[in-house]
């Protein structure tokens, strides 16, 4: 369980004060509490004292350790400790130092000179006082011993008692050596002496003695010890004991100065112990003070940095975007006005937060439907700046740029084309639209025939310029229109093939017709000379017309409408089956996976593909020495993949390009439209064909079905 | 030596403390030395006799010609040695002897531990008066048994003046005996 701090020092604090108290008590003159009690005291005090040194230094440690791990707040606390710590030791110090220079100082004052000197002067008084009572009462007594010396025996008592009467003594005994009493003569009737000790006798007989007593304190007493000797004792040795009070009123005031004097001289004697305990005390009040002034001073800084911490910690929450962190009211104060406003503050920052979360996660939203559609156009987008520094791009212009890197953000769009040649014409008409410094420039598009070693593309370039208030922006679209004008010159061919084979056709078998009529009817009316140049000239024709009429029909096939029947197929069957009717030539070789799985196609046209496939390769393969065509099937993941591949002349590198186009063809005696047909066949059948040059020598087309039903 | 630095703050208080603690036991006594105890048994009563030294330092000669009394408490147990407990207290008597100077009269007067009171001109005849203690009376029945008498005589320091008596640091008023212990 931790118990607070505040409640420890405040404990604390209460025993101290309670141990003071007490020790302060002791070395009063109350004899309440003994002096065993002021040594177990000190003992508790000095104890208690040295364990707040300790519950401070392990504060101090604590504070120093928060500071050095840069807990919030600890250094706050430490200049309000160090602070409140000053504040209550510089003033109790100049108490202490004053009041220990005013104590030592009062103390020392008791012991005035003239009074110890008057006191003195009084107790001599006394002395005195009782000297000249004792030489009065020795006189007295010596007077009485010679008339009772020189009396008769029976006499004796009657002298005693009427010079003891005339000198006003009290009592008068007269005793032998054995301190037995001869004589007796009393004021008061009813008087029994005591005895005095021997001692007391035998110093009396050999002369004179006189001693003070005192009985219970109040009254002094005289008694005198003198010797009687005369030559009518007769060798009796007799002393007289005279007893005579000193008057009450001279009594009591030697007394009371005698008690005056002696408290006097033991507090003369004991001022150094005084001096020691009451700065002891002091001390140990100063230590209590300021201790608890420095204990306290932590419990203070903490209750006014603890606030402060809470609100830099809460800061801190707010910057990391906690804004959950709401501090509780410290009261009404400056600090829980402040309190309050920051929480107000919080709350109005977690608002304001969420709703620009709201607005940032719906900028996120638009943003990444831009980007998906920037990233799935075929279209390439550029945006450049002014300067012509690329702000923005999508995939398909690093593709169509021919960029490694799909992000060109922050280059040049100069760097971008230098490293492409292809592309130059393009980048000189962005830069003199831009570099144009006409106001309102205006949307501007071009087509650009792109040729670099013999390939061709069409690029198409709009420039857009997007004004804002500092900059104006262009965005580029340029799109790869290559495939779309091939289609636009494919689809012209088409139907330029169509009115052609429409229009040739029906001439064609009048025309051959007539021809073989007109040998007919005139190769016999004809010399031979001329019989044979007839047969000859029609039989030029015929095969003329023939010849237009195959041409007339390949362009009716390649111009006709997309009619396709198709059903489900095994293409490997089919490419057996076609092979077989090539059996005879033994350069055909297959090569398929297993479980070539069906597709989708009208039969009759893929065959008509392969026979044509297999025929341009026949083609190429006239002159070479070993030739061989490389059929395979194979399986792809969605796909059914047939390659033919020959090792024959190939295909010029300057048409390759353009080989499925019309007319386009490297063979002496071709049409050009064989490969423009299967091109056709394959794309009516959402296929993808590819022509390519093998490194060595030979052609590999490459012909892709999707599989499946449909 | 990092450890050292962290923990210099405690160590320094520890240190503080032990000399503190030390400071305390180490007060010298003044100390009385009983001797020649003399133990008479006389018609049933018991009466112990012994001579004591004690070094009376000059601050207590001069306390006492400041008329400061000083009072010597005689402490006497008889005790029971036992085998398992090493003692049992079967009685314990407590006497007091006092010297004093009176200024008025100039005179030493001595209170004995019977309470005979003696007054002596000069201070010498007074100390050599109270070393002897005379005729100490205690109850002691003897049936043999393992007893031993305890005896202890020390200044008696509550009769002192109050600031004498607080300063504890002050070693002169710290007169004690040893434990003088003797077969009965």
């Amino acid at each position: 369980m931790k118990i607070k701090l505040k409640y420890i020092i405040t404990t604390v604090a209460f025993i101290g004060i309670a141990l003071l108290i007490l020790l302060a008590k002791s070395i009063s003159n109350s004899d309440v509490i003994s002096s065993d009690s002021f040594r177990i005291l000190l003992g508790l005090n000095i104890f208690f004292i040295c364990s707040l040194i300790i519950l401070i230094a392990v504060q101090i440690f604590r504070l120093l350790q928060s500071v050095k791990k840069e807990i919030t707040g600890s250094r706050l606390t430490l200049r309000l400790v160090l602070s409140f710590a000053l504040m209550g030791i510089i003033p109790v110090l100049i108490i202490y130092l004053v009041s220990v220079n005013f104590l030592t100082k009062s103390i020392e004052s008791w012991f005035d000179v003239k009074v110890e000197s008057a006191l003195e002067g009084g107790l001599t008084l006394g002395q005195k006082t009782i000297d000249i009572l004792m030489s009065d009462i020795e006189l007295k007594g010596k007077s009485i011993a010679y008339s009772i010396g020189n009396a008769e025996k029976e006499d004796r008592n009657n002298i005693l008692t009427d010079l003891r009467a005339k000198f006003g003594i009290q009592d008068a005994v007269i005793f032998d050596q054995d301190s037995k009493i001869i004589e007796l003569s009393s004021k008061k009737n009813n008087l029994i002496p005591s005895i005095p000790d021997a001692s007391d006798l035998e110093r009396g007989g050999e002369g004179f003695f006189g001693r003070i007593e005192e009985i219970t304190g109040e009254d002094i007493y005289l008694k005198a010890f003198i010797p009687i000797s005369s030559k009518n004792l007769m060798g009796e040795k007799l002393i007289l004991q005279l007893s005579q009070p000193i008057p009450p009123s001279i009594a009591n005031l030697a007394l009371s100065v005698e008690s005056v004097y002696d408290e006097y001289q033991q507090l003369t004697y004991s001022r150094n112990s005084l001096k020691i305990i009451y700065i002891l005390t002091l001390t140990l009040v100063l230590l209590l003070a300021l201790l608890s002034s420095v204990a306290a001073s932590f419990v203070i800084s903490r209750k006014f940095s603890s606030p402060l911490a809470m609100l830099a910690d809460a800061t801190r929450q707010i910057s990391k975007g906690n804004y959950k962190k709401i501090i509780s009211e410290q009261g009404k104060d400056e600090i829980g006005v402040l309190i309050s406003s920051f929480n107000s503050m919080t709350s109005q920052l977690e608002e304001a937060t969420k709703n620009s979360e709201k607005d940032r996660e719906r900028l996120e939203i638009a943003r990444t439907f831009l980007e998906t559609i920037l990233a799935h156009l075929t279209t390439g987008v550029i945006v450049i700046d002014d300067k012509k520094i690329i702000r923005l791009n999508n995939v398909s212009a690093s593709k169509m740029l021919q960029n490694k890197e799909k992000k060109m953000n922050d280059i040049k769009i100069e760097k971008i084309i230098k490293n492409n040649s292809l592309f130059k014409p393009l980048y000189e008409f962005v830069e003199t639209y831009i570099d144009d410094n006409k106001k309102n420039k205006k949307e501007i598009s071009k087509e650009f025939r792109l040729k670099k070693e013999e390939k061709e593309r069409t690029i198409m370039l709009q420039i857009t310029p997007l004004r804002d208030k500092k900059n104006t922006q262009y965005v580029l679209v340029f799109d790869d229109i290559s495939e779309v004008t091939q289609a636009q010159r494919q689809s012209a061919w088409g139907e330029i093939a169509r009115r052609l084979a429409h229009e040739i056709k029906n001439p064609l078998t009048p025309i051959q017709l007539s021809a073989e009529r007109i040998q007919h009817k005139f190769s016999d009316k004809l010399s031979k000379e001329d019989s044979i140049i007839l047969e000859r000239s029609t039989s030029v024709i015929v095969n003329q017309v023939n010849a237009l009429k195959l041409m007339v029909n390949e362009f009716a096939e390649y111009a006709r409408p997309p009619k396709i029947q198709k059903d489900i197929i095994r293409i490997d069957n089919l490419v057996d089956e076609v092979v077989d009717l090539y059996e005879i030539d033994k350069i055909i070789k297959i090569k398929k996976d297993k479980n070539i799985p069906i597709i989708y196609a009208d039969q009759n046209k893929l065959r008509q593909v392969i026979i044509n496939l297999i025929e341009n390769s026949k083609d190429a393969l006239e002159e070479i020495k070993n030739p061989i065509i490389k059929i395979f099937i194979r399986k792809k993941i969605g796909e059914v993949e047939l390659i033919i591949e020959d090792n024959g002349i190939g295909i010029p590198d300057e048409i390759i390009e353009r080989i499925f186009e019309p007319y386009v063809t490297s063979k002496k005696a071709g049409t050009g439209l064989g490969l423009a047909i299967v091109h056709k066949i394959i794309e009516e059948h959402e296929g993808k064909i590819k022509i390519e040059r093998i490194n060595t020598s030979g052609t590999r087309v490459i012909i892709k079905f999707k599989s499946g039903k449909k | 030596m990092r450890y050292f630095k962290k923990i210099s703050i405690i160590i320094i208080i520890v240190i503080g403390l032990l000399l503190i603690v030390d400071r305390l036991p180490s007060i010298e006594e003044n100390e009385i030395l009983i001797k020649d105890v003399v133990i008479k048994n006389s018609e049933g009563l018991n009466k112990i006799n012994f001579n004591q030294e004690m070094k009376f330092d000059p601050i207590v000669m001069k306390a006492i010609n400041k008329g400061i009394p000083l009072v010597f408490k005689v402490t006497l147990r008889v005790v029971e040695v036992g085998d398992i407990w090493p003692t049992k207290t079967l009685s314990k008597k407590v006497g007091h002897y006092q010297i004093e100077y009176k200024s008025l009269r100039k005179v030493y007067k001595i209170r004995d531990i019977n309470g005979n009171s003696y007054e002596y001109k000069y201070i010498d005849e007074a100390v050599q008066k109270i070393l002897k203690v005379e005729n100490f009376e205690f109850t002691f029945i003897n049936d043999y048994k393992n007893y031993e008498l305890w005896l202890n005589v020390a200044l008696d320091r509550k009769k002192l003046p109050k600031p004498l008596q607080v300063n504890y640091f002050d070693t002169t008023w710290y007169m004690i005996s040893n434990k003088s212990i003797h077969k009965l």
